[in-house]
């Protein structure tokens, strides 16, 4: 999507911040083109059709820094936009640790943008009734005489992006997205439920649309009749769908970010045993074909595969130079990718083979709302799913809150399965912890 | 300089554009420009170091058939670019199948009163920006001065002025300058081995007065207020229990178990608990939960929506009754009333839907907050959260308490944080035993994620609900 002459463009606006007195500066073009049809009840409700173009740039003017963007791109809005933004850099105080990455870490082999054969040249011949088509026989509101309300959302996007320096670093990534969503509502003795399910795939053949809506209204008619539990300890299954919850926290309590601000419960964690030795989690940035995956952050430093946490030792801080600078530590990566939990303690366990193993319990297959305290660890989160018995599900339970802290969860894992969904960034399986707070 | 000369076109051209839209066949069309300017400057390790200037300018464009929508966006506003994207949006008419609700009606009826509801005294544009990196330092200073455990503080000054325009195919043309100013303070503590944190904000739609030392004073001594309480804090033993809800930023509660189900489109699709619920009774008599558009400088007034309506109050509930949704355009044809000036967007990149402005309870009669506590046994008292939640069809709701304490024997004891409160919004309403007469409305930077980003306000008075569920060990 990025023509030559908008590579050319980007070479110019580095060149205009330096002629306006910037010593350094990264530019980053993001042009995005994104098609919708959203159909409410089996028939069309909305199409959208969306084109961006952006310029975002990072300013380096005598030892001071300064974010930047814009979608005015016509030469002469863009060079009055830079000189206001070195004017304003120069507003700041004075901090040497902002630099950009050496050039030698940062990626050399994203040239095309499709290296990792994440562009699916079918989009470029969809025309607006085939859009239609995927939306509107993907779904099932006639199926069921339940159902009330059916609420589906097709899309597919191409993404293009290119990070360019002053040092000479270019790095390219292009992307395109097929998704399909649909949340379900039913009515059934006079009480409302609701179910959601989505797909998305960097390759058109491989969206299952269809199967969306038999899953939402699996998920809306499994909560029929739901209410609380008695308020205790269980053991806590976590469906793959909803899993990443247990595991964004820990990455965030390792960025370089929440470690200076001593805002992490992993503060001192580098080289040390705080996990079980189930828990590895990896990046795994690089694997082609796969949606999410990238040759480079935000710095245009090259990403590779790493361990994270590996056997339950932590062995990588997210680091970016600015961060590394401050803290003088070795950079890495400004975050994780793709990050992805290994199964445990054996590969191969789905999410009935876990409940199976794990007897009895609650098994969560959604959240409502809740956090947690990135200082402390601790979370309070909102469920909802199913009590499990013999490992076999025995009723529905909504309205109940699962409490507790992730250093204490994660000492209790009982397993990681081999279920995690390629669609989803960050490819986490079912888990399973033991000796859970529910309140219900 | 006029809006219409701002985005460089004329009336011919805003007229031709909508012809262009309604060309397939469309009942109605209008037209989104924005021009957005967003600053901010970042204070962290005793420094602002940082500091960043946004552009975003464009306009979009909305065709309807019936309740059905096209939408479509151009990044600039040539002549050209605009009539494509007009011509986008109306394939709508071409493709929609089934058609229901009204025609749309005019809504410039005025507000009552015509005095701009966010005047920006001191422009942001061009404003003393060493001034506002002094602001920042003052702020750290006068923290770490008051509470000698302080390790950390991070503090953001964003401010931001969008100027829109919009013009529909009832020829109506509106526009309107939107100032909002936001700080938000987070404060990293140690005592002992111990770390806790604190984050307080506060926003506004004003100018570069914005930075006072009102604002100042604020800021610092919430950002310290209540850490000997915060480090004592344990997580109670969770069930149900009575919960009061402390006046302000409760009011988080309105905004999830009640305001989101009042929200006109959801029901329209049949899919809120309050579906069919207009003129019945959902609480007890005496309670008035309203959306105000009208609060001059709140993060929710709105001088217009985004469809062009006059900005206004609007009673979701009066005297303990459902009489209002909250209407967009399309809602509003669709049951037959007056929108309700509830229309909004995140930006020009998306089509308006219902969404809440500032949202509060009127004050009651049942005295005051300490009466409510008194009055309970056994029970938890809260005042700060960070976020909710709501599913919509089942009326489930969470809000996640940032702080509180437990109360026993109707007295103030253990102070509890970090936990999660769930409900259920009709069983809450109705479960409301006592409303206090000290309704406030919350200044913090509370921003709603219905689909699109929009700044929002909430309030209440001190509230007494039994039977709450919270989240504990």
């Amino acid at each position: 999507m990025i023509t030559d002459k908008e590579l050319a463009f980007v070479r110019e606006a580095l060149q205009m911040a330096q002629a306006a007195g910037a010593q350094h500066a990264r530019a980053t073009l993001s042009v995005s083109e994104e098609d919708l049809v959203a159909t409410l009840d089996g028939e069309v409700d909305r199409v959208t059709h969306c084109a961006d173009r952006s310029l975002s740039l990072a300013l380096f003017v005598d030892g001071r820094y300064g974010s930047y963007s814009t979608n005015k791109l016509d030469r002469e809005s863009l060079s009055g936009f830079i000189r206001q933004a070195v004017d304003a850099t120069r507003m700041v105080a004075e901090d040497p640790c902002r630099t950009l990455p050496d050039p030698a870490r940062c990626c050399t082999d994203a040239l095309t943008g499709d290296e990792l054969g994440l562009v699916d040249p079918a989009r470029l011949s969809l025309t607006p009734a085939d859009r239609q088509n995927i939306a509107l026989s993907a779904s099932v509101f006639s199926s069921d005489k339940r159902i009330i309300s059916e609420e589906g959302e097709y899309s597919d996007s191409v993404y293009d992006s290119v990070v360019m320096d002053t040092n000479g670093v270019c790095c390219r990534h292009s992307e395109c997205s097929f998704d399909y969503g649909v949340e379900i509502t039913i009515e059934s003795g006079g009480q409302k439920y609701s179910g959601y399910w989505w797909d998305a795939s960097s390759r058109l053949a491989e969206l299952d649309a269809a199967a969306c809506g038999r899953k939402a209204l699996e998920r809306a008619v499994g909560q029929i009749g739901s209410k609380p539990a008695r308020s205790g300890r269980y053991t806590a299954v976590i469906d793959a769908e909803m899993a990443s919850k247990m595991v964004s926290p820990l990455l965030r309590a390792l960025s370089g970010y929440s470690i200076q601000q001593h805002n992490s419960f992993l503060m001192d964690s580098l080289g040390k045993q705080l996990f079980p030795e189930g828990l590895t989690l990896l990046d795994v940035p690089r694997i082609p074909g796969q949606t999410c995956s990238k040759y480079f952050d935000s710095e245009g430093v090259a990403t590779r595969e790493a361990p994270v946490i590996e056997r339950g030792v932590v062995r990588e801080y997210f680091i970016n130079t600015y961060m590394a600078n401050k803290m003088q530590m070795a950079p890495t990566v400004e975050d994780a990718t793709r990050a992805k939990v290994l199964p445990w303690p054996e590969p191969g366990l789905d999410r009935a083979e876990i409940l199976r193993r794990c007897g009895r319990g609650i098994l969560v297959t959604d959240f409502n709302g809740g956090n947690s305290n990135p200082v402390t660890g601790d979370f309070s989160y909102g469920i909802e799913g199913y009590l499990f018995e013999n490992g076999r599900i025995v009723r529905p339970v909504s309205e109940m809150l699962m409490t507790g802290n992730f250093l204490a969860l994660w000492a209790r894992l009982i397993a990681a399965g081999d279920d995690a969904r390629p669609c989803q960034s960050k490819l986490v399986p079912t888990l399973a912890f033991a000796e859970v707070d529910f309140s219900g | 300089m006029r809006s219409i000369d701002r985005f460089g076109v004329t009336e011919e051209q805003l007229r031709a554009l909508v012809a262009e839209g309604l060309r397939d066949g469309g009942d109605w069309c209008d037209l989104y420009f924005e021009d957005t300017a967003y600053h901010d400057l970042l204070l962290r390790d005793g420094v602002v170091g940082s500091g960043g200037y946004h552009v975003d300018y464009g306009c979009g464009i909305r065709v309807l058939k019936g309740e059905k929508t096209g939408y479509a966006y151009a990044e600039t506003t040539d002549f050209a670019s605009l009539k494509s994207a007009a011509r986008a949006a109306g394939s709508i008419a071409a493709t929609a199948t089934s058609l229901r609700g009204s025609a749309l009606q005019s809504a410039t009826q005025p507000r009552g009163e015509s005095q701009d509801l966010y005047p920006e005294l001191v422009a942001w544009e061009g404003a003393d920006c060493k001034g506002f990196v002094e602001f920042l330092q003052r702020i750290e200073a006068g923290i770490r001065a008051r509470d000698s455990r302080v390790l950390k503080v991070v503090a953001i000054l964003s401010y931001s002025v969008s100027d829109v325009m919009m013009f529909n195919s009832l020829g109506e043309l509106t526009s309107d300058h939107r100032p909002l100013g936001s700080l938000s303070v987070q404060v990293i503590f140690r005592q002992g081995d111990r770390t806790e944190n604190n984050t307080v904000s506060r926003s506004l739609r004003m100018g570069a007065e914005f930075i006072s030392e009102d604002v100042l004073e604020d800021l610092v001594s919430r950002a310290v207020a209540g850490m000997d309480a915060r480090f004592e804090a344990r997580r109670p033993k969770g069930g149900q229990m009575s919960v009061v809800m402390g006046a302000g930023a409760s009011g988080i509660l309105l905004h999830e178990a009640m305001g989101h189900a009042f929200e006109a489109d959801f029901n329209r699709k049949g899919q809120s608990i309050f579906t069919d619920k207009m003129g019945q009774r959902i609480c007890r008599p005496g309670i008035n939960i309203l959306d105000d558009g009208t609060l001059p400088r709140s993060r929710g007034a709105c001088n217009f929506d985004d469809e062009g309506v006059p900005g206004q109050k609007t009673y979701m509930v009066t005297d303990g009754v459902l009489t209002s949704y909250l209407h967009d355009r399309i809602s509003a044809g669709y049951y037959g009333v007056a929108p309700t000036g509830n229309g909004r967007r995140e930006s020009f990149r998306y089509n308006p839907i219902p969404r809440m402005r500032a949202t509060y309870m009127e004050s009651g009669p049942d005295g005051t907050k300490e009466d409510l506590i008194a009055s309970v046994r056994k029970g938890i008292y809260v005042d700060q959260f960070a976020n909710g939640q709501v599913k919509i069809g089942e009326g489930d709701f969470t809000f996640f308490v940032k702080s509180g304490f437990l109360i026993e024997r109707g007295r103030l004891t253990m102070p509890v944080k970090d936990i999660n409160i769930i409900g259920n919004g009709p069983q809450a309403l109705a479960d409301i035993e006592a409303v206090a007469g000290d309704l406030k409305v919350d200044e913090g930077t509370w921003t709603c994620g219905k689909e699109q980003s929009v700044a929002v306000s909430c309030g209440i008075p001190s509230v007494l609900i039994r039977n709450l569920t919270v989240g504990g060990e």
